[in-house]
């Protein structure tokens, strides 16, 4: 007998009795392997330092906005969290997509280039499963740094301000991370829907470019040459993105002049148009403007659009894993 | 019955191509069955199919009276024929994660890696590894948890004489354990010791499929496996000229 058949013999014992015990080790939970494919993810990226890059980006970007966001009307220094969130919602609607694109659109495509699919789903992982941990794991990423972000900064400009009215602060974070959530799903799907990373990546940016820019515009012409002027007056504060800048603009003179909205803003009709479900960015930056505004999205258009915005692409993504050969 | 798996009238066919015709095969339960065939055979395909990674154009596949889609796939191990694993992360973090989800824990995954001669590298980055070790690596996890099927793609492929007696005796221990082993290879003396069943593929329908002392007797002047797998594929060929 070689040095080798030794020592596989030798092991055979010790082998035996591990597996032996095997069965009784297995978990019944059939989260489990959810679970571990997210933390395998999400282990990478704080790994590769997109976790750790991003903390400093986010508390960055929060406190100079902050501290810099009322520069348009010619003074500086730390707001109020109603008006930091007046200051922020650009940034957010800008950068909170992009991640979750940018997170999401390899979350399949790479393990396949990679090779590692074929192990993973040959490991008695469903497609559902594989599709629900990558989804978690790709969220987590951009969850842990824009909570550690908002959190931070928070605290800060709380204690700066002296301002106790945190929750437009809060509903903007919670907002914030179900934009997230939706664009790691979206860009789950595209995942599963394109061949190559790179092809991921290039129709990750252009759904980018549609949702904070190319939607808005298209929506205006048609608002502004199909409805009422009123309905055109609406739709330029809530989505206008040439005029953002201006309209925030806008609500930090109003505060500064004791809080009333300039009367050409002032909305007659307190519902927010039905078309704002049809776009997540939009619909984000509805729920975030301020109260005087008057732009009020009810909770069940909210919550309906959310979910489909989470169940459609999840769905497509499923339903393309389950045509796939791999 | 001791029968593990029914293939039945299965076909795959991408576009216009067929990489699969109308398998239908039955293969026992602790058997050893060496799937043979050149290039583009349908070897891997068939594996795919078996494990859920490969549509089905057409058939039906069941492990004992269980159709393959309802069927848990945990209990099967599976080292495909390019291993590829977390490059950054190291033989360990990969083994501990691929044996995690099939439910067990680290201990069970600790054997193998003994086993197939990796305890000592277990820290070590796996794209620091040579193709050899991958494919061990490979078979540790496919090992991981006694699977009662073992689908292993080219496990021969590029292992130095020395790993491949380990190999050997490794897969022989299995078979007397009890599990059931599909090994697909061109290294066909690798596989002799080993077969107690054969199945030649050629353009992706059996050329010739049994236990392998049946073959040999159906086939008079093979004395080994090469032997017999050469004279399959050229009375095929004989046959596919005759009858074009």
């Amino acid at each position: 007998m070689n040095s080798a058949v030794f020592q596989a013999a030798t092991l055979s014992g010790r082998a035996k009795k591990a597996e032996t015990a095997m069965p009784l080790a297995r978990s019944k939970g059939r989260l489990r392997q959810i679970r571990r494919i997210a933390a395998r993810e999400f282990g990478d990226r704080l790994r590769s330092g997109w976790v750790i890059a991003c903390v400093p980006v986010w508390l960055g970007a929060i406190g100079l906005t902050s501290f810099l966001g009322l520069l348009q009307i010619g003074r500086i220094g730390v707001q109020g969290y109603e008006r930091t969130v007046v200051s922020l919602l650009n940034l957010v609607q800008y950068l909170v997509p992009l991640l979750g694109l940018l997170l999401g659109h390899d979350l399949i495509v790479a393990e396949r280039e990679n090779g590692t699919l074929r192990l993973l789903l040959a490991s008695g992982v469903t497609r559902l499963r594989l599709l629900l941990g990558k989804l978690l794991g790709g969220w987590l990423t951009l969850t842990v740094p824009l909570v550690l972000g908002f959190a931070i900064a928070g605290t800060v400009i709380g204690l700066t301000a002296r301002d106790g009215g945190v929750g437009p602060f809060v509903k903007l974070a919670i907002s914030a991370l179900a934009l997230g959530l939706v664009f790691v799903v979206v860009g789950l799907a595209l995942s599963a829907f394109t061949k190559t990373r790179v092809q991921a990546l290039v129709t990750a940016l252009l759904v980018w470019c549609v949702a904070v820019f190319a939607f808005d515009l298209v929506a205006l012409g048609i608002m502004v040459s199909t409805q009422s002027a009123e309905a055109a007056a609406e739709i330029e504060l809530i989505c206008d993105t040439t005029h953002v800048n201006a309209a925030a603009a806008d609500l930090h003179a109003a505060y500064e002049s004791g809080g009333v909205e300039p009367a050409e803003r002032d909305m007659s009709d307190p519902a927010a148009p039905a078309w704002l479900a049809l776009n997540p960015v939009s619909l984000f930056r509805a729920v975030n403007l301020p109260s005087q505004t008057g732009v009020r999205v009810p909770a069940p258009t909210l919550g309906m659009a959310l979910s489909a915005w989470l169940v459609i692409p999840l769905w497509l993504a499923s339903w393309r894993t389950r045509q796939t050969d791999f | 019955m001791n029968t593990l798996l029914h293939i039945s009238n299965l076909t795959k066919r991408y576009g216009a191509v067929s990489a699969l015709e109308q398998i239908s095969i039955a293969i026992e339960r602790a058997s050893v069955l060496a799937v043979l065939g050149p290039n583009g055979a349908g070897k891997s395909t068939l594996f795919g199919c078996l494990l859920g990674l490969t549509l089905l154009s057409g058939g039906e596949i069941r492990f004992a009276s269980t159709p393959a889609r309802d069927r848990d796939r945990t209990s099967i191990g599976y080292l495909p024929e390019r291993v590829s694993l977390y490059p950054h992360r190291t033989v360990w973090e990969n083994a501990v994660f691929f044996a995690g989800l099939k439910g067990y824990p680290p201990e069970a995954i600790r054997f193998q890696l003994e086993r197939v001669g990796l305890g000592r590298v277990h820290h070590r980055k796996a794209r620091e590894l040579s193709k050899g070790m991958l494919q061990r690596l490979g078979l540790a996890i496919a090992l991981c948890g006694a699977p009662e099927l073992l689908i292993l793609d080219e496990p021969f492929n590029g292992l130095d004489p020395a790993v491949l007696d380990r190999l050997q005796a490794i897969l022989r221990e299995e078979h007397e354990r009890g599990a059931t082993l599909l090994i697909s290879t061109h290294t066909i003396s690798a596989v002799e010791p080993l077969a107690t069943h054969a199945l030649i593929l050629l353009n992706g329908s059996p050329a010739a499929f049994g236990p392998v002392d049946a073959l040999r007797a159906e086939y008079r002047h093979s004395a080994t496996l090469e032997e017999l797998y050469q004279h399959v594929a050229r009375a095929h060929a004989h046959n596919a000229e005759v009858l074009a």
